[in-house]
């Protein structure tokens, strides 16, 4: 008896784009699961928006291949598209239509009742009244919301969304990621990019990092939270400690009775080596996911121009 | 061909193509009144030698018959910039447009080939232009009609004097069509399709107008649309072939072209 492993959802084989002499995306080769959010992380222009609109058939690839839901993304497109859900960066809507009427056109050209909607609007509140306004009156982040309704209104099995929270509140991005934890429960795959690492740390399970076109890694999220550096504070009564008595800490500095640095080992037993009784004060704070990122591009980066994305 | 999307670009243009066949109606209605108010008036002066020849058969119309006269009527400065509405304006907006606003992005998120997207406008746009040329030969039966005039008119030859101004229209339509798809902008493929038009239209007025140039006129996409001989029963086919071709070869190249093109994330 054999097992079978379910295809990855989004499966990339060395997919490259150029434009003339520049490579906006370069031998990117990525697996994205089934039922997972997968956050798709770069500074402005380093390619993000290329790999996804290579995906979905606006840009065709230089070299390479790529699968999602199982169709070539070179003769299978329309069929991709019909399964899939976008909402595009920046979004822009037909600003003589209500937000009702865009949806239903929308909902139409797509061939998929509009399963969700319903839903959808309650969750990101929008009344009906919005829904019966010209979207020429909408503000950026009702917008927006329409743009997250349009791309999920007819449950897709694959969201492939481009800077999904953008222009939406902080209220409305909690309630953007109750959709999506919701989505992956119901084994529905969310695909995003994404310049908001905290975002990322808050819904992903995985993410990728791409610069320059080049997927430079891609982690677990937990797995790299768990990894990242600890700042930490220390008070004695007292004289400090020796630096070298402390498993793990670099960059000590000392300041009086008190003491910095970065904590990079095991936190357990760093605790066990400065518990003494003239520990005044201990504060350990994690290092966001930010620093951790922006650490693996300083040690892994090469210095080089931004490129188009 | 996608249902929504036709009659999405049919709804777009809505108020535009009513207000133009309305406009183009109400011209249709004025050609006869003026031949049958001033056609001896210009045969006189025609007569009498006063303005050269060439000038009394303008764009090879003239006044003196009712089917000269509707010659006239659809070369006429005003009626070339009605009908070049569509055929420049929103044929030459139609993709470009949508790209520039960001629309397009979220129409080729569904499941459209750029294919059925291109021939799902190109039908709704060739049709509003049929709307509106059927709306000036209806303006010119009504006109005949309360001229007393309608006699003038051969009722046999009317559909095929829509079909050839039909082509003739058509052929700027498509190839306004087959500029909007390959720019991500309405200005160059707007600058490209009114300097066709007006290359055509100067090379057939110049013809008519100076008779040394008058070869000119074989290479304008007006000359193959004589509405005088169309009524009177003679039509060369050739011209309907060349204004089929005209038609057709922007059709094919917006057809090889749009589908490979990319398209970069608007900025």
């Amino acid at each position: 008896m054999t097992s079978t492993t379910p295809a990855p959802v989004i499966r990339a084989a060395g997919l490259t784009k150029h434009y003339g002499s520049v490579a906006a995306l370069n031998d990117v080769t990525l697996d994205v699961h089934q039922g997972e959010i997968f956050g798709f992380l770069g500074p402005n222009g380093a390619g993000k928006s290329t790999m996804i609109r290579t995906l979905l058939g606006y840009l065709h690839a230089t070299r390479g291949s790529a699968h999602v839901l199982g169709r070539d993304i070179a003769s299978q497109s329309v069929e991709i598209r019909r399964l899939t859900g976008y909402l595009p960066g920046g979004i822009a809507l037909y600003d003589s239509l209500t937000g009702e009427q865009v949806l239903d056109y929308l909902a139409r050209i797509q061939g998929r009742a509009a399963y969700r909607r319903t839903e959808l609007v309650e969750r990101l509140q929008m009344s009906q009244t919005d829904l019966r306004r010209r979207v020429r009156d909408y503000s950026r982040g009702m917008r927006q919301k329409l743009g997250v309704i349009q791309a999920l209104q007819h449950d897709p099995e694959l969201a492939i969304l481009d800077e999904p929270s953008e222009g939406l509140d902080p209220l409305m991005q909690q309630a953007f990621y109750g959709i999506l934890t919701d989505l992956r429960a119901e084994g529905r795959t969310v695909f995003f990019s994404s310049h908001v690492l905290s975002e990322v740390e808050r819904v992903c399970d995985r993410v990728g990092i791409i610069r320059h076109g080049n997927l430079m890694a891609v982690h677990d999220v937990r797995e790299l939270l768990a990894r990242r550096r600890r700042r930490v504070s220390i008070q004695w009564r007292g004289a400090a400690p020796g630096a070298d008595s402390l498993p793990g800490l670099v960059d000590v500095v000392v300041d009086g009775d008190r003491l910095f640095g970065t904590l990079h080992g095991d936190v357990a037993e760093f605790v066990r080596a400065i518990a003494s009784p003239s520990l005044e004060d201990l504060t350990i704070e994690p290092a966001s996911l930010e620093e951790a990122f922006l650490e693996y591009y300083a040690d892994e980066v090469p210095a080089g121009t931004e490129q188009a994305g | 061909m996608n249902g929504p999307l036709f009659a999405r670009t049919l709804a777009w243009q809505r108020t535009r193509w009513l207000i133009v066949a309305v406009a183009m109606f109400g011209w249709g209605v004025l050609v006869p009144v003026f031949y049958a108010a001033f056609s001896d008036t210009v045969r006189d002066l025609a007569n009498s030698g006063v303005f050269p020849e060439e000038l009394m058969s303008f764009g090879s119309g003239s006044l003196f018959t009712l089917p000269g006269a509707v010659t006239l009527g659809t070369q006429h400065p005003l009626a070339i910039a009605m009908l070049g509405v569509f055929a420049v304006g929103a044929t030459a907006t139609a993709v470009a447009g949508e790209r520039q606003r960001g629309t397009l992005e979220v129409l080729l998120a569904r499941p459209l080939s750029r294919t059925t997207v291109y021939i799902s406008i190109t039908t709704a746009l060739l049709m509003v232009v049929g709307v509106v040329l059927a709306a000036l030969i209806a303006g010119f039966l009504t006109g005949a009609a309360l001229q007393g005039v309608i006699d003038d008119l051969p009722l046999e030859h009317i559909p095929l004097l829509w079909a050839n101004g039909f082509l003739l229209w058509a052929a700027f339509a498509t190839f306004g069509l087959a500029a909007t798809v390959s720019f991500d902008r309405p200005g160059p493929p707007v600058g490209l399709t009114l300097t066709y038009l007006v290359l055509n239209y100067f090379f057939e007025i110049l013809g008519s107008l100076w008779r040394e140039a008058e070869w000119t006129q074989e290479y304008s996409l007006f000359h193959h649309f004589q509405p005088a001989e169309i009524l009177a029963g003679n039509v060369d086919p050739l011209d309907l072939v060349i204004l089929a071709t005209a038609t057709v070869i922007p059709i094919a190249y917006a057809l090889i072209v749009f589908p490979r093109r990319d398209l970069a994330a608007p900025s």
